[in-house]
């Protein structure tokens, strides 16, 4: 399985890493996480609450939470902060303009946290394979990332469908991860 | 001599366990360490077990709706209902890699801090412990967790021993919000040719 083969690229010193996916509402972060894990992604519904994948590979643990991006749930996402070692920030790239605001905000808003302080952050552009979806340069654009001098990022074009740069995308998390932990000390 | 009933009662049964408690454990409990209406917070919906390399479902519990009356829940069971036995393909002592996943939902108040421990043994023998902390839940959310794991590889023998010692591999899982056990079941597992 995909995910594995990243898990085996940790050093021993990072026994166990936490990742938090979050977005809008239909971005596709269930997709995503269902998808790298091999799953079948026919039947997903919004997420009413969190949904968690636990890898556990030779002691190395990979902690991987989506939490449900519904307005109403937006609220409580900070309960799940603690201990952050990544943000994967999903997008629709093939949404509604009006929404871009709400997503740059949303994500803007999340980056002056505290807790989330130390974590390194990947953009998914996803939907890839929708003929009117936009670039990652221009999603990049509108979300302002340039602004973003408090984390290490990298957006990354995928589609949760087709699979395309999913791999690429959590690969490039988890060792910026690594790498970081292997520096503080 | 006259026994009264609250003498038999066992102060187990009635005093509050903590996680503490069941990670000292190493053996299976020899009784349900709270009782069934402990459990005002969770509901199950769904358990799966799936061999991971070919993505096959190899067992799979549904509650048929999602429907659930907070107020009016039967929580007066007997305790078999908290005993599975389980009896799964011997090919499943196998397989590199297994998910389990549990859908559960939560009650109109939300959870402050949810964990559940779980204990594996052969032979009266600790296996392996699972220890994972949910922590805050969502008020009346559903939530979904997968625990993905590589099995040891196992020789021969060791696979022989398993299945020829049906019900010798048992579970205890313990389910705590705020660090009080809310929920305490027991699994047995056999494997068939
Ligand atoms: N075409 C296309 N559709 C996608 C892709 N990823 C997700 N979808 C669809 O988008 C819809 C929403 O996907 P979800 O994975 O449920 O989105 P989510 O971000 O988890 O949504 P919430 O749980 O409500 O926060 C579903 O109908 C998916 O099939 C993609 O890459 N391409
Ligand atoms: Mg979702």
């Amino acid at each position: 399985m995909g995910l594995l083969t990243v898990l085996k690229k940790l050093k021993q010193k990072e026994k166990e890493i936490r990742i938090l996916i979050l977005g809008l509402d239909n971005a596709g972060k269930t997709t995503i996480l269902k998808r790298i894990n091999g799953e079948d992604i026919s039947t997903i519904s919004p997420t009413l609450g969190f949904n968690i994948k636990t890898l556990d590979y030779n002691g190395y643990k990979l902690n991987i939470w989506d939490v449900g991006g519904q307005k109403s749930i937006r609220s409580y996402w900070r309960n799940y902060f603690e201990q952050t070692d990544g943000l994967v920030w999903v997008v629709d790239s093939a949404d509604r303009p009006d929404r871009f605001a709400d997503c740059k905000a949303e994500l803007h808003s999340l980056l002056t946290e505290e807790r989330l302080a130390g974590a390194s952050l990947l953009i998914f552009a996803n939907k890839q394979d929708l003929p009117g979806a936009l670039s990652s340069e221009e999603i990049a654009k509108l979300l302002d990332l340039k602004a973003i001098q408090t984390h290490h990022w990298q957006i990354v074009g995928c589609s949760a469908v087709t699979g395309d740069n999913l791999l690429t995308g959590m690969d490039w998390v988890v060792t910026d991860i690594s790498k970081r932990i292997y520096m503080l000390d | 001599m006259t026994v009264t009933p609250s003498a038999k009662t066992s102060p187990a049964a009635t005093a509050s366990v903590s996680p503490d408690d069941v990670l000292k454990h190493d053996r299976p409990t020899e009784k349900f360490l709270c009782p069934i209406n402990a459990n005002a917070f969770i509901e199950f919906l769904e358990f799966r077990i799936r061999d991971v390399d070919t993505n096959q479902v190899m067992f799979e519990v549904k509650r048929p709706s999602y429907e659930i009356d907070w107020n009016a829940r039967d929580l007066s069971g007997s305790d078999e209902l908290r005993t599975i036995n389980y009896t799964f393909p011997a090919a499943f002592l196998k397989y590199k890699a297994v998910g389990t996943t549990l859908v559960f939902a939560v009650c109109p108040a939300g959870i402050s801090n949810f964990r559940m421990i779980e204990r594996h043994y052969f032979k009266g023998k600790l296996m392996k412990s699972f220890d994972f902390t949910f922590g805050f839940c969502i008020p009346g959310s559903v939530n979904t967790w997968e625990s993905v794991y590589t099995m040891p590889p196992l020789d021969p023998k060791q696979i022989e021993e398993m299945i020829e010692s049906p019900d010798q591999t048992l579970s205890d899982s313990f389910y705590f919000v705020d660090d009080t056990l809310i929920m305490h079941n027991k699994a047995s597992y056999r494997y068939a040719t």
